[in-house]
């Protein structure tokens, strides 16, 4: 009965659905805020102090608005896979440990790192699926070019997130964290960048916001979606990000695990995995404030013929690093 | 006729030619063989009761030559000349909207800036015209929304640009059918919020038309103004004083600050580089506030009228003056260095949109877009009006015809047009600042060109002795540089023509007059 109420609690409660959804918005927020100083604005600033409850805000006025779907669109699709979408992201995100443990107690297996990755395939495909099911042409570029992009970065993120796991000699997110006596940033800070950059594409960021090209395409994929629907759109976007800073840190930056000075090591964990999300936040969030939007095929030429060879020679480097120089060090 | 026209370069005054109807085209053909660079200015429609007069206005070695010609109003036919020059497909399509000249052997007759629901045989500027007649059936409307839909004609798509568009500020309809991601054709249709400014000046007194024209476009209010009371000034014979067009001179080149600064801030947004259009954006509010300090309003100046200016600049704005624009031209080295060294920039508008030189000519473009294709052309060294001929300032031009070119001809611009602004406070001469004039203006016509921040801006006027004008014609850069964005998007990449269109400035509220 016990372990039946603490399931619960991290579930739904903490670190699982409830943290996951304001920590989300806290993350929106800390990318708004930065965005706005780095280009000599202000940013949200009216709802809460500093603003910092304006995605609630935007969240809740979305719900509240009149929810339409077009005459012409695949009804169902168009109704399910932004909430599906979202639903797989979350799902996706519960297997990467925020206080040293994955969120589903004993969910974490040997192979989840590839598990996951699989996931977000299929978020995005969900992605594409509900731009498409709008019949819009807008939407349906928009949609098209989801996948095109997806399929220039998603071969080098993967190659790029087995680096860690090569040096950690597993494949399961969980000890992968745990393995990071020193970060792997400082072991393979190459694999650290390129990752970095293959995940900007991955999160549609700048310079490969092409898939939400507003000047191209109206609003992409998100173009016929409006009320609770958009709601989940954006939301699944937000929590797309967050997801991919968890998993920087996870892979590069240690993980949950910091010092602990005091009482619970599972408070010390969480505070240092935020810590750590921000900071990833920040860089990301950088990265899109320098750079114009680049075209799709200039973005799939650069992917293939210099980030794909890239991270085959990063990952060599990694495997060569992880038989003969690393066991030394540990 | 070979060889026997010749063109006497370093002239500026301005010739009229008449020349009957039928052999309007051999006098346009031997124009055209003689200065390979000439080009159309405007096509300028005249009702003159029983016939219809036309008027080509013909740019030649910087100065304009007018070639008149009338055709009968019952039976308005007149051979095209858009194969002798190209850029004169879009004012032949505009006299045949307005004046119901039927242009034989135009590629291309369609409206142009009429509705499609427009009634046959009103032609809104000829003098009969009723406004009751005017009034649209809606049962004859054609269901717009079965256009919007993306057709398939063959392997070509049809995607459709506007008339609401985030691209697209204003509401203009650009369709354009697409082989994969490659524009194949492209055709505009204008005319959504056309507001017939020039019948409306018609019916106003020439005070009246000042602040009529000035609202023709937002950004370059103060263009408008000056080029209508220079056309004015010109049929009264009145000489502004000196510190009246040393005045005027500053507050079209805040103007043309302001206008490039908005250009290139919108760029950076259309090439999804939003940094740089905040930036940019932030550091056209000075320039706002100069234009406030010296006319009272941040927009629409309001500060030219027939005679001068209505408004004198103070001792104590001057320094006010020289540390935003000191402030300003700092930030302009920056964002030179941006546009020179950032990758992702120069990725996007590098190569995109090329518009070679010879195509410019043809196509009779103006303003930075000729001058990004190596083309020195810029009214104010070609035909110095105001201070312009007294003041020292350097004609940009770069030969990459590409849109970083046209973008980077405006960024040094910004900086030419800093320095003629110092120049002018420091020179600026003691005396009055205008003159007063009769309000009736005695019978006369006038053509009169300024260099607007997106590109000679034409107007003339008619006056038949009244305080209304007869005839006021105005032809906006814009309009003369749609047919480059036709050639442009052409064979180029979809993704590009957002970043292409931008870079030719276009402003639709000028080309809907």
């Amino acid at each position: 009965m016990i372990l039946g109420l603490d399931l619960v609690f991290r579930v739904l409660i903490f670190p699982g659905f409830t943290f996951i959804l304001f920590l989300t918005m806290f993350c929106d927020w800390v990318e708004r805020k930065i965005e706005a100083r780095m280009q000599n604005r202000v940013g949200p600033s009216f709802t809460g102090p500093s603003g910092i409850l304006q995605p609630l805000a935007d969240f809740i006025k979305l719900l509240t608005k009149e929810d339409i779907v077009p005459r012409d669109a695949k009804k169902t699709v168009f109704r399910f896979a932004p909430i599906l979408a979202f639903s797989v992201v979350v799902f996706a995100i519960c297997f990467l440990p925020f206080d040293g443990a994955a969120i589903i107690p004993n969910s974490a297996f040997a192979g989840d790192l590839i598990f996951i990755m699989a996931l977000i395939t299929v978020a995005n495909f969900l992605l594409f699926l509900s731009g498409w099911a709008s019949s819009s042409p807008y939407g349906a570029i928009g949609a098209a070019r989801v996948l095109t992009q997806f399929l220039g970065y998603d071969i080098p993120l993967f190659l790029l997130a087995l680096a860690p796991a090569f040096l950690a000699q597993s494949l399961s997110i969980t000890s992968i964290a745990a393995n990071q006596y020193l970060p792997f940033i400082l072991l393979a800070p190459w694999a650290f960048v390129l990752f970095v950059i293959a995940l900007q594409a991955e999160l549609e960021k700048d310079p490969f916001d092409i898939p939400l090209a507003e000047s191209e395409l109206v609003g992409g994929l998100e173009t016929e979606y409006c009320g609770g629907k958009l709601a989940f759109l954006h939301l699944t976007r937000d929590v797309q990000i967050v997801f991919g800073a968890a998993l920087v840190v996870e892979l590069f930056l240690g993980g949950p695990y910091g010092p602990v000075f005091f009482g619970l090591p599972a408070f010390w964990y969480s505070l240092w995995f935020v810590l750590k999300l921000l900071a990833v936040i920040v860089i990301s969030e950088y990265l899109t404030c320098l750079f114009a939007r680049l075209r799709i095929d200039q973005v799939l030429t650069a992917n293939w013929k210099i980030l794909l060879p890239l991270s085959l020679l990063s990952l060599i480097l990694t495997v060569a690093l992880a038989t003969w120089v690393y066991p030394l060090m540990v | 006729m070979g060889g026997s026209l010749q063109i006497q370069p370093a002239h500026l005054g301005k010739a009229s030619i008449q020349v009957k109807a039928d052999s309007n085209r051999d006098v346009l053909k031997l124009l055209f063989e003689t200065d390979k660079s000439a080009g159309i200015v405007a096509l300028t429609g005249l009702d003159m009761g029983e016939k219809i007069g036309l008027m080509y206005h013909i740019r030649t070695n910087g100065a304009i030559v007018t070639i008149r010609t009338e055709v009968p109003k019952e039976n308005p036919k007149i051979p095209t000349i858009t194969d002798l020059i190209p850029g004169a497909q879009f004012h032949e399509r505009e006299a045949a909207d307005l004046f119901g000249v039927i242009f034989e052997g135009h590629p291309n007759p369609a409206r142009l800036l009429l509705p499609d629901d427009w009634p046959e045989n009103l032609y809104p500027l000829r003098k009969d015209a009723k406004i009751d007649d005017a009034i649209v059936k809606t049962e004859n409307s054609k269901n717009q929304a079965e256009t919007v839909q993306p057709q398939s004609d063959g392997t070509l798509v049809n995607i459709i640009i506007g008339p609401q568009h985030p691209a697209l500020l204003e509401p203009e309809k650009f369709s354009l059918k697409v082989n994969g991601e490659i524009v194949k054709q492209v055709e505009p249709r204008i005319g959504y919020v056309h507001r017939g400014v020039e019948k409306a000046a018609e019916q106003r007194t020439y005070l009246q038309d000042v602040y009529l024209v000035e609202r023709i476009c937002g950004i370059c209010n103060a263009c408008h103004a000056a080029c209508f009371v220079e056309t004015v000034e010109k049929i009264l014979g009145t000489t502004v004083p000196l510190r009246g067009q040393y005045l005027r001179t500053i507050i079209l080149e805040l103007n043309r600050l302001h206008s490039h600064l908005l250009l290139l801030g919108h760029a950076g947004f259309e090439i999804g580089y939003e940094t740089l259009f905040q930036y940019m954006w932030r550091d056209r509010e000075p320039v706002l506030d100069l234009t406030e300090l010296l006319t009272g309003n941040r927009i629409i100046a309001s500060v030219m009228t027939v005679g001068g200016v209505r408004r004198d600049l103070k001792e104590t704005y001057i320094p006010k003056i020289k540390t935003a624009l000191a402030n300003l031209k700092k930030k302009m080295g920056f964002y030179k260095q941006l546009f020179e060294n950032e990758l992702t920039l120069k990725m996007r508008t590098q190569n995109v949109g090329t518009l070679a030189k010879e195509d410019a000519l043809k196509l009779c473009v103006v303003g930075p877009v000729a001058r990004g294709s190596d083309i020195a052309m810029d009214v104010r060294k070609d035909e110095p009006y105001e201070a312009y001929g007294e003041i020292p300032f350097k004609l940009i031009t770069y030969n990459t015809g590409d849109s970083w070119a046209r973008l980077m001809v405006r960024l040094d611009e910004i900086v030419e047009s800093i320095n003629i602004i110092n120049y002018a406070i420091d020179h600026l001469p003691q005396g009055p600042y205008r003159v007063k004039v009769p309000r009736v203006v005695p019978a006369g016509e006038a053509v009169n060109r300024v260099e607007a921040p997106r590109g000679e801006l034409f107007y003339y006027v008619k006056s038949n002795g009244t305080a209304y004008p007869e005839r006021v014609k105005v032809r906006t850069p814009t309009f003369a540089n749609i047919p480059a964005f036709i050639k442009i998007a052409e064979g180029g990449n979809i993704a590009d023509v957002p970043a292409s269109f931008v870079s030719l400035d276009p402003c639709f509220s000028c080309t809907d007059r």
